[in-house]
This record gives structure tokens, C-alpha cells and sequence, in this order.
């Protein structure tokens, strides 16, 4: 696990270092979108939902680093 | 899996130290309580150390359940007496008592520390009046739930009427539906997929107090643990490593080999860092606070892994679950384990699991050859390195160690990656066309067909 989620970390990372997705302009498109296209389409079409999805947002779970070792775990945490 | 041979009283694992191990975890639950109970802790930079109130002070009232199996022994009666008295006016507040209220569809989460506190004899009449209130209204059903989470809704239940001794329910859908009763994928499996099995184990077993009937043979049910735990203990997840685990004491089995060894891994590993650590506590972050919130990120970060560790060491107390001291005997063929190791990538990462490896004596290196097996294989196919798990195979099959889950699913694995190989070779100007062999003495899921290996050209 410690080290999958090691490397989904660094490409998470690789990926906003690039910046080809701007967060900002994003979040700006849905504001002005949202409520008209919400309301425009039939009932099951939600935006941001389900069907047609126009939004997709992804947020890979518990991105953590390998175990720490043992003996400064001990020491850390024996100074609490 | 490997059968384990007799082994006699004196064998058997320390037992003063598997109380001073749960003592320890008690200690721990009455600080987690006095620093988090109230509001839980969140952090601005690492959102997975976050912990809600309402998830410690349930899971701090299951540890104290499970305890209680094994209260009498001295050290430990008194502190569950003194955690359970700090934990009752958190499990009954009113922040509680209005999720109770306003949401009957998830009462008995709500309601969980404050079942557990009334089954080892600490009652709230009042309570109990405003979950009756809520678990009589029509939309106390209202949430569908994954098969292990309705048996924990069942167990809850059960545990609420009946508290002095559960039922004994015959097998309901929801435990033939659940984890248990189905053999989960072994190598693609999700870390969600290994508790749907051992939280099912909990709560159908009660942690040893009023154990129903498993829906399938145990040494079934065992064998398929064992393939879990080699991925757990290799990629050192300890949370799931101790969870895993409870499978032999709450079933009742003889410790096998592997579960001994990983014991003693587990057991060594906490010894080491003063608890059972889990990756989500990073001693930078910890290191960057203040001392008092520093201390929160711990207990919010480390707790969980920590009462897993506490459930595993209550369970093994009870009577005839403690653990072998050393690795028991199995029937493998003298000098297995130095030929599956030499197709065991080393890897530059050594896993806590080596260096204890290392220090067994040469016939308790044996007797887990084929869990080494399962643990190659499993870091095969995280490489998806199919020749590897194609030499491993035949490997373990010359040495007669591959009548395991972990091996008929790598078998099936190879089996399938060489029909897909045959048909990228039919689409497209490939190389190579892939071939196909078998590997003899694999055998996929027990069936009478006949297993197969092949390999990817």
C-alpha cells in the first residue's frame, strides 16, 4: 500500500506541477453553467450528477508515504 | 495453506505479555478519549489524519467489548471499568442523542459505544428509551448498506436486546452475501475488500462471546486469510495485518504457520516503535505542531491500527487461542523455501517481515514456504511481471506447495493473460505469438478442473 500511494502522491503531483488543469477557471465555468444547464436538461441529465456528467472531479484516497521507521516513531512519539 | 502439527502448552506465546500488550492498548483508549473524545481532530494539511468523535468513542466501546472477553484478568478488569466510565457521557451525549433523534436510518452507528458499554454492564435506561423510539420508526431501514455493514446493523441489534448473551441466529442472506461467503481477488482486491472480510468475522463471531456459524468450512475461510495477510504483511499494513489476523483466535483454528509468523512480525514491529504503526502518521507533520496538538495528530493517526493490535491480543487471551511461540511444523518438502526464495525478488526494499524471517531456525523457515510463495507472487504481479509469476508457479508446483487461493488465482491470472496475449496477436502485428502451458498440480478454487497456466509470450 505504502508505496502505491507513494507514487499516487508524486503523480498527483507531477500533474499540478504542469498546471494543465486550472482549478480556477474550472470552478469559474461551473458557476456560470451550473444553475442554467442544472435546470435546462430533463430531470435525470444533472449537471455534475449522473447521465450526462459535463464535471468530472477525482480525489485519489489516503495518498500516504511508506511506514515511518520504527525507531523514530518510538522517540517521536515518547517526547508526546 | 500448510497443515500446522501438534504443539504442546508450553509452546504457546507469553501469555503476561499479550496482557500487558492489551493493557497497553487500554492505556492508550483513555488518553484518545481525554484528547479527541469532544472534538475529534482535524488537520489543514493531511485530510486522512482526521478523525471524527463519533468514529472513536464506537470504536473505543468495540475494543471494550472485545476486552471484556478476557476481563478477568486482573490488570485488565479495572481499566476497561475505567475507560467505559470515561467513555460512557461521550457515547450518551447529546450530540449523540440528536443524531439518534434525527436519524433513524443510522441509529445504531450512533448508538454503537453506548450497545457496547450496556454489554459489559454499564445501562442508561433513558438512552435506550430514545433509541427504541428510533429503531421503531419507518425509516430506521432507510440506508442500504454493503453486506458486512447489515451484519454489523444485525449484530448492533441483537447486542442491544439481548446484552446479557445474543441469540443464536441460524444464517441469514445477509451472512451468505457478505465477504465470507465469497472469495475475494487476492491480487486486485482493495484494502476495502480485506475489511468487508474481517469486519464480517466480528461481528459473526462477536469477538468470541456468542460466535454464530461461519457460512463456510474454516479452513477454507483461513486459507483465503492467508493469502490476504502475505499482501498485508509485505506491504506492511499492520492495520490490516491485526485484522486479519483475529481469523485464527475468533475461529477457533490452530494458529498455522503463516498466522504465527505474522504474529510474531506484528508483535516484534510494535515492540519496536512503542505501538502498531500505520503510514498515516508522519513524524514530520507530528514534529511541525505544537506539543499538545501534536499529540492529537498521534492518537488521531495511530489509534486505529493501535486497537487493532488490542482486539488481536483479547481475542488470542481467550482460552486455547494463544498464539505458538514458534513457527509450528508443516508438511513441506525439505529444502522448498530456499528454491521459492530464489525467485522472490529481493527487491532494494526489505519488508519487516525479512529481517524476521532471517532469524527463524531453518525448520520454521520451511514450513512457510508457501506463504513465501504467495508473497512472490504478490509482488510479481504488482510489477506485472507475468514471467516471474509463471516461474513461481511452476516453482511451488514441482515442490507441491501451490494448493493455496493465492496460487490457483495466480494460476487463473496466467491462464488469462495468455488468452489476452493470443488475442492481441490475432489484432495486431505482434512479435511473438503467445504460447500456452500448464503447470501441473494447481488446482483453481478446488474444483475438479483441471488448473492452468500460461505463459505470456
Amino acid at each position: 500500500m505504502s508505496n502505491k500511494a507513494e507514487l499516487h502522491r508524486q503523480v498527483v503531483q507531477k500533474f499540478l506541477d504542469t498546471k494543465a488543469v486550472d482549478f480556477a477557471a474550472a470552478g469559474k465555468a461551473i458557476a456560470e453553467l451550473g444553475p442554467s444547464v442544472s435546470l435546462s436538461e430533463e430531470p435525470e441529465d444533472c449537471f455534475c450528477w449522473t447521465m450526462r456528467t459535463f464535471f468530472h472531479s477525482y480525489r485519489l484516497p489516503n495518498p500516504t508515504g511508506p511506514l515511518e521507521d520504527l525507531g523514530a516513531l518510538r522517540s517521536a512519539t515518547r517526547e508526546l | 495453506m500448510t497443515t500446522p502439527s501438534i504443539h504442546f502448552a508450553n509452546d504457546t506465546w507469553d501469555e503476561d505479555d499479550l496482557v500487558q500488550r492489551l493493557c497497553q492498548t487500554l492505556d492508550f483508549a483513555e488518553r484518545a478519549l481525554r484528547q479527541l473524545a469532544d472534538s475529534g481532530y482535524t488537520d489543514e494539511m493531511e485530510q486522512e489524519a482526521a478523525v471524527r468523535p463519533e468514529k472513536l468513542i464506537a470504536e473505543t466501546g468495540v475494543l471494550l467489548l472485545a476486552a471484556s472477553a478476557v476481563s478477568s484478568y486482573a490488570a485488565i478488569g479495572p481499566r476497561i471499568l475505567r475507560v467505559a466510565s470515561l467513555l460512557a457521557p461521550h457515547a450518551r451525549s447529546q450530540r449523540i442523542l440528536r443524531g439518534i433523534c434525527l436519524e433513524p436510518a443510522v441509529a445504531f452507528d450512533y448508538a454503537t459505544a453506548h450497545i457496547c458499554l450496556k454489554r459489559v454492564g454499564f445501562y442508561d435506561s433513558d438512552f435506550d428509551a430514545m433509541l427504541d423510539l428510533s429503531a421503531a420508526s419507518n425509516a430506521s431501514d432507510g440506508r442500504e448498506r454493503a453486506p458486512h455493514r447489515m451484519l454489523e446493523q444485525e449484530w448492533l441489534r441483537q447486542s442491544w436486546l439481548y446484552p446479557e448473551g445474543l441469540v443464536r441466529l441460524r444464517t441469514t442472506p445477509t451472512v451468505t452475501n457478505s465477504a465470507l461467503n465469497r472469495t475475494i481477488d487476492l491480487f486486485h482486491g482493495t484494502r476495502e475488500d480485506v475489511y468487508c472480510f474481517t469486519h464480517a468475522l466480528m461481528y459473526i463471531t462477536d469477538f468470541n462471546l456468542y460466535p454464530r456459524s461461519l457460512p463456510r468450512c474454516r479452513q477454507i475461510l483461513l486459507a483465503e486469510a492467508e493469502g490476504m495477510l502475505a499482501r498485508c504483511l509485505d506491504e506492511q499494513d499492520y492495520d490490516l495485518a491485526a485484522e486479519v489476523l483475529l481469523a485464527w483466535p475468533l475461529t477457533g483454528e490452530d494458529w498455522s504457520p503463516a498466522a504465527a509468523f505474522a504474529f510474531r512480525v506484528i508483535a516484534k514491529v510494535e515492540k519496536a516503535a512503542g505501538f502498531l504503526p500505520a503510514p498515516t502518521t508522519r513524524i514530520a507533520r507530528m514534529k511541525s505542531l505544537d506539543k499538545q496538538t501534536g499529540s492529537k495528530y498521534f492518537l488521531a493517526t495511530a489509534y486505529h491500527t493501535i486497537y487493532a493490535m488490542g482486539l488481536l491480543c483479547a481475542a488470542s487471551l481467550s482460552p486455547d487461542r494463544l498464539p505458538p511461540q514458534r513457527i509450528p511444523k508443516g508438511t513441506v518438502r525439505a529444502g522448498a523455501i530456499d528454491t521459492v526464495l530464489k525467485h522472490v525478488d529481493s527487491e532494494t526494499r526489505r519488508a519487516h517481515w525479512q529481517e524476521e524471517f532471517d532469524e527463524l531456525e531453518p525448520m520454521e523457515r520451511e514450513s512457510l514456504a508457501d506463504f513465501v510463495l504467495g508473497i512472490g507472487l504478490h509482488r510479481a504481479f504488482g510489477r506485472r511481471d507475468f514471467e516471474a509469476m509463471q516461474q513461481l508457479l511452476a516453482a511451488g508446483a514441482a515442490l507441491g506447495i501451490t494448493n493455496t487461493p493465492i496460487a490457483s488465482q495466480a494460476a487463473e491470472i496466467m491462464s488469462r493473460v495468455a488468452q489476452f496475449a493470443n488475442h492481441l496477436a490475432l489484432d495486431g502485428p505482434l512479435g511473438s505469438q503467445a504460447t500456452s502451458g500448464f503447470v501441473p498440480g494447481i488446482s483453481s478454487n478446488g474444483s475438479a478442473r483441471e488448473a492452468v497456466a500460461a505463459q505470456a509470450g
